[in-house]
């Protein structure tokens, strides 16, 4: 059934409400970071892309991004490996405690995320490790890498087992099958699960403060200078890192396509 | 034959908890051979032949290839190869790297490589192009030529079939079988092919084994089995079939002449529909039996008719469609067939 000429309209205002509700905050903040003014009022008088500027000059911000990056960065990487293992556990391999498997790793991800940090700050103080930016990419990984895991896996169930045997029988050795089938072809999955892990860390605030201790993070730095002593640097930074994370984004989307070009 | 087989099985044997999926089964494969074995879903045929090439290990008992024990030894380590019911092409690589990856694992160059797999293609009939070409592009028998292909660029011993043109649809299975038949005997090498479909079998097979629940029934060509089944369940298998139990007597048979012979030696009596024939008034047959039609099906060049014996038994007759006016259901009429065309089956 083709809907009415009435209905089509009624159908798109939908969408575009929707899509206001969910940008606008974000227009907001973009609006914030180009105002000339040091308190955050609407509507803006002057406009000046000043901020911008001091944003990328001073120390402050660039030791927040690097931080942030060291920890998005070892965490996409760590979880990229515990996934495609755990993901082969998960989704490939018969073993006795499979099942109990499944569920266990699923929990962490269905924990209040502050309860996880706090239960982790108290760990890490009851083992005697002093918290900083490492303790916090543990506390990432506790739960990202089970997501990792979980988008690895549904690429894992879709491969035919026949593939890994069949390499078997025409004389690869357990190396050989590893780096010519299954990486190969799990490999879209692992990506994806990257990119998953480093948007999650990147913008991961509840674990983060619990768990840096005296280093401290892009969502965690804008967050205090919100509480106490707020700047136009605030909205500035949030829109770069919104930006940093809409380039990856569009990193991601691109370059199979443009492989795909080069290939035909 | 004074020859070593090229596959011998002693007593193998595998079970799985407490269940037992293969017998101690014994077999000897001829060197070049085309064996099928064939049998109903569950009946142990998939085990074997994961023993065969080393994907499970047996519970029990050993198998020789050429004379060497090979059951201990590991699948990548093994000259033999399969081809998958799934055919288990790499769906990342092109045709022409699927077919050369067994060389490409014993580090062959590239450039012998692809000469080697464009002649492969060549034998399979497909056209050079191919070799760029991705899997999703080729069609199910493309496919199916292609993983014969990368099979025999392995170039194994023996050349194990696990099912491959179970999904396929009827036409293309029919032109693959002959084709299959045709390049067992272009390439000479030995076939050991898995199926559940005894018309497959017989269209391409030396030698057809029929496996129930864990056990070899029998192991004969094709003509052999059907003629001279040794269980009333191979019998059955092969086809449309009469049983007649003659342990409690001849029943509903009338015996006379050569037929007398099989009232001696009691066991199970079968006789093929198509041995069957109308008797005239006032002729008589080694057997005979009197039958009332129940129902008739064309079957193309014969008919198929479904009788009841005065007992009740319902037997199938089948008959060639040259006279017009053949027997109707409802019909009562009086069929005979010559000793010689039946057999006796001597089981319990």
């Amino acid at each position: 059934m083709k809907p009415s000429r009435l209905s089509h309209i009624l159908l798109v205002l939908y969408g575009l409400l929707i899509l206001a509700l969910l940008y606008l905050p974000l227009v907001s903040v973009g609006f914030a970071s180009v105002s000339k003014a040091r308190y955050l009022s609407f509507p803006i008088r002057r406009y000046s892309t000043d901020w911008y500027g001091k944003a990328l000059e001073s120390d402050t911000v660039r030791e927040l991004l690097i931080l942030s990056l060291k920890v998005a960065g070892l965490v996409t990487v760590i979880s990229m490996v515990l996934g495609f293992f755990g993901a082969l556990a998960f989704a490939r391999y018969q073993w006795r405690f499979r099942k109990l498997y499944q569920k266990l790793i699923l929990l962490p991800i269905f924990f209040p995320q502050t309860v996880l940090g706090l239960a982790l700050l108290m760990w890490f103080n009851a083992i005697g490790i002093v918290p900083s930016w490492k303790t916090a990419v543990v506390a990432h990984l506790v739960w990202i890498a089970p997501i990792a895991t979980l988008i690895i896996a549904i690429r894992a169930y879709s491969f035919d087992p026949a593939l890994e045997e069949a390499a078997r029988d025409m004389g690869a050795s357990t190396g050989e099958i590893l780096r010519e089938v299954t990486i190969p072809l799990l490999m879209p999955g692992v990506i994806s699960a990257g990119l998953f892990a480093f948007l999650l860390s990147w913008g991961n605030f509840p674990l983060s403060l619990f768990t840096t201790g005296a280093d401290s993070t892009l969502p965690e730095w804008l967050y205090a200078k919100m509480v106490s002593g707020y700047s136009p640097l605030v909205p500035t930074v949030g829109m770069l890192s919104v930006a940093a994370s809409a380039l990856l984004l569009a990193c991601a989307l691109t370059i199979p396509w443009i492989l795909r070009r080069v290939r035909s | 034959m004074g020859d070593i087989p090229i596959l011998q099985l002693n007593g193998l044997t595998k079970s799985f908890d407490d269940f037992t999926a293969l017998h101690p089964m014994d077999l000897k494969v001829r060197d070049g051979e085309f064996l099928a074995i064939v049998g109903p879903s569950g009946c142990g045929k998939t085990t074997l032949i994961r023993l065969l090439v080393g994907m499970e290990d047996p519970s029990g008992g050993s198998i020789w290839l050429r004379g060497e024990r090979i059951d201990e030894i590991p699948a990548n380590k093994r000259p033999t190869c399969m081809v998958f019911q799934s055919l288990a092409l790499f769906p990342h690589r092109s045709v022409g790297q699927n077919i050369e990856f067994p060389l490409k694992l014993r580090k062959t160059p590239p450039a012998a490589r692809k000469e080697r797999a464009l002649e492969l293609l060549a034998l399979l009939r497909l056209p050079e192009e191919y070799y760029h070409k991705r899997i999703d592009q080729c069609s199910g028998g493309e496919r199916q030529r292609v993983a014969l292909a990368r099979a025999l660029a392995f170039d194994p011993e023996i050349l194990f079939f696990d099912e491959p043109l179970s999904a396929l649809d009827y036409r293309l299975r029919k032109t693959l079988e002959k084709e299959l038949r045709d390049l067992h005997q272009r390439t000479g090498k030995t076939f050991v092919y898995i199926t559940h479909s005894l018309e497959e079998a017989m269209v391409m097979s030396d030698r057809i084994a029929i496996m129930r629940a864990g056990r070899f029934e029998q192991i004969a060509p094709a003509a052999e089995i059907y003629a001279r089944p040794t269980s009333s369940f191979v019998a059955e298998f092969m086809g449309e079939v009469n049983l007649f139990d003659l342990r409690d007597g001849s029943g509903d048979l009338l015996l006379t002449g050569a037929g007398n012979e099989f009232a001696t030696r009691p066991g199970t009596l079968m006789i093929r529909p198509e041995s069957l024939r109308i008797l005239g008034p006032d002729e008589n047959a080694e057997i005979s039996m009197s039958a009332q039609v129940s129902a008739e099906y064309m079957l193309g060049s014969r008919m198929q008719y479904a009788l009841s014996l005065p007992s009740g038994k319902a037997i199938t007759a089948e008959l060639l469609r040259e006279n017009a006016d053949g027997p109707k259901p409802g019909d009562s009429l009086r069929l005979g067939c010559a000793a010689s065309a039946c057999h006796l089956i001597p089981e319990g």
